[in-house]
């Protein structure tokens, strides 16, 4: 069954065209890794599904689980079961993790008419992901990615994930940044969260490594706003032997 | 021209005062409204004193402690004008008295009150005043702390209408600690404008939330005096202003030439809901020693734009995820009240506010 579906999709910001008429189709159950140089659009692609004010859809469409993306708010599109995991999650002094969380939570529940969580439902919801995520429950206290290190954030944006439980999700350079063990934490939190008949991936990277974790099952290349290749997990392993100025040209 | 007559905005001091919204409030005709003041009290055992006009009405209040008495005056061009008898709270050494709440209504025209707070040494007090109503209403306020006394003041106002203008004069005895937190939600136009001066290891912490919306002015003018050594101040204060209105914050401190290990910190930051808003930040050290420390920071702004769409991404819709980042920078300033009561209060009337706002 098709998930997401992209068609010629034109973006621009500030009157500058990044997206070139791209076209993609994620179907569930699949994980899809996109790769590319930099510049090539990537992260442009993860905040115009996102709905990123400033990202100017100029052409195309994108279909989500039978609606229209581009008709969504950006909370609508949460809601509707869109992540987007960013690159660099943003750090919000004075509001805690809980509160944060909760708040997102019950506010795409509100949104879909499902109850919302007491206080002590959530909390108990969110230590087992935190657990999982090996991330300090008292770091959930904390304010939002405050004082957090660049792999304790993108734990973070992974517990997140594991709390809001979505259909699908796009994350940028989620690999960025972590260690070993962490790339493999993050990694094995993608396959048990996201790991699903009923879901799909869209995964932004540079690097093989955190493919060596998440198996993708397509891998498309990204350059100047188009996809340029689409394979399968080999073509991952030829880009990182020869680059993707061989590979696409 | 105005009726009121303050010193030249060409003086510093005075510079964002505002004498013809003073006038203007003077001149509201009194109404006979009943006011609510019933909802303004907290959940707090002691005196509960309700002022009518400026004038204390007896019968409507427990004092408790508190007596009615004559304060010395101010040379103060808008602490002048509050003279003659007024409230007073005296504590004895070692004395603490249970929180005092007052509530100023006011129906319209010009009211002026004098008040004076005395605590001996090591005496403890909690003052809090909620402002409401319409009209003028003019406070002095002599605080006087003995040594190691403490005195934590929190002060609200939430006018409708008018104007709210507030001189303090604070003189801190050795290791005395003066707390005040003010947060302006009303509708009403504000002056604080306040002296405190600090004496040896003593320590005050003098700020608050100022929320303007519509044509609103409201200012603080504060200055921290340290005087001898050892003693710290914070002065927290933060903005946020809507609409077409203004909100200026000046916050001074002075370091006595003698006043060696002196720690100051200054905060004013400004937030800016539309770009037609106006928020004034005038950050002042004035230091004659030379073995201190005096942090300080200025800045205006909007709302993070990539803090709104990552909350929004997670579902938050956008009015919800200004409100809580607004609270958020508010609470800067209101996290400083330490009773929990009180703090509870005054975050519920500024969310009040800024649901209404955003």
């Amino acid at each position: 069954m098709t998930m997401l579906k992209i068609t010629d999709l034109h973006a621009e910001i500030d009157g500058k065209e990044i997206l070139k008429g791209l076209s993609l189709t994620v179907n569930a159950g699949e994980i899809h890794a996109i790769m590319g140089p930099n510049g090539a659009g990537k992260s442009t692609l993860g905040y115009v599904l996102g709905g990123r004010p400033g990202y100017e859809v100029t052409g195309g469409s994108i279909e989500f689980d039978g609606q229209d993306l581009l008709e969504l708010e950006p909370h609508q599109r949460a809601a509707a079961g869109v992540f987007l995991g960013f690159q660099y999650p943003v750090e919000i002094p004075g509001v805690s993790n809980v509160q944060f969380l909760r708040e997102a939570l019950n506010a795409q529940r509100g949104q879909r008419d499902e109850k919302p969580l007491s206080g002590a439902e959530f909390l108990k919801l969110a230590r087992e992901e935190a657990r999982k995520l090996d991330m300090d429950a008292e770091m959930l206290k904390r304010p939002v990615n405050v004082g957090f290190s660049g792999g304790e954030k993108k734990r973070n944006e992974m517990v997140q994930m594991g709390i809001v439980n979505p259909k699908f999700a796009i994350l940028d350079e989620t690999d960025s940044g972590l260690d070993i063990d962490a790339l493999r934490i993050v990694g094995d939190g993608i396959n048990r969260i996201m790991r699903a008949p009923d879901k799909a991936v869209l995964l932004i990277t540079h690097y093989q490594r955190l493919l060596d974790y998440v198996q993708p099952d397509v891998v498309h290349v990204l350059a100047d706003g188009r996809i340029v290749r689409s394979g399968g997990a080999e073509l991952a392993h030829e880009l990182e032997r020869e680059g993707y100025a061989q590979v696409t040209a | 021209m105005s009726v009121i007559e303050l010193p030249s905005t060409r003086e510093e001091a005075w510079r964002w005062a505002d004498p013809d919204a003073i006038a203007t409030a003077a001149a509201l005709p009194r109404a006979a409204v009943s006011l609510d003041v019933a909802g303004h009290w907290l959940d707090l055992p002691g005196a509960r004193i309700v002022v009518r006009d400026g004038v204390i009405d007896t019968a409507a209040s427990d004092l408790a402690r508190v007596e009615l008495r004559s304060v010395a005056a101010s040379d103060h061009a808008l602490g002048a004008r509050a003279t003659g008898a007024g409230w007073a709270l005296h504590l004895a050494e070692d004395a603490a008295a249970h929180p005092v709440q007052i509530v100023h209504v006011s129906t319209g025209g010009a009211n002026h009150l004098p008040s004076e707070i005395m605590l001996a040494d090591d005496a403890a007090a909690q003052v809090i005043e909620t402002y409401i109503g319409a009209g003028w209403a003019n406070r002095y306020l002599r605080v006087t702390l003995g040594k190691a006394a403490r005195l934590m003041r929190s002060v609200r106002l939430v006018q409708d209408g008018g104007f709210v203008s507030l001189r303090e004069d604070a003189a801190l005895g050795t290791g005395a600690s003066l707390v005040t937190i003010f947060l302006g939600a009303g509708a009403a136009g504000t002056r604080i404008d306040a002296t405190i001066v600090a004496g040896e290891g003593a320590f005050a912490d003098y700020g608050g939330a100022l929320l303007t919306a519509g044509e609103q002015k409201q200012e603080c003018a504060v200055t921290v005096r340290h005087a001898e050594p050892n003693g710290s101040s914070q002065q927290v204060w933060r903005a946020v202003a809507a609409d077409r209105s203004t909100a200026s914050l000046a916050a001074r401190v002075e370091v006595a030439r003698h006043a060696q290990k002196t720690d100051g910190v200054q905060s004013l930051r400004g937030l800016l809901l539309k770009r037609t808003a106006t928020v004034n930040l005038k950050p002042e050290l004035e230091i004659f020693a030379d073995d201190v420390k005096c942090a300080h920071g200025a800045t205006v702004g909007e709302l993070d734009a990539r803090a709104l769409f990552y909350m929004e991404s997670r579902g938050i819709p956008k009015s919800r995820a200004q409100a809580l980042l607004t609270t958020a920078f508010v609470a800067d300033a209101l996290d400083r009240i330490g009773d929990e009561t009180v703090r509870d209060a005054f975050s519920a009337d500024a969310e009040a506010w800024l649901g209404q706002a955003l």
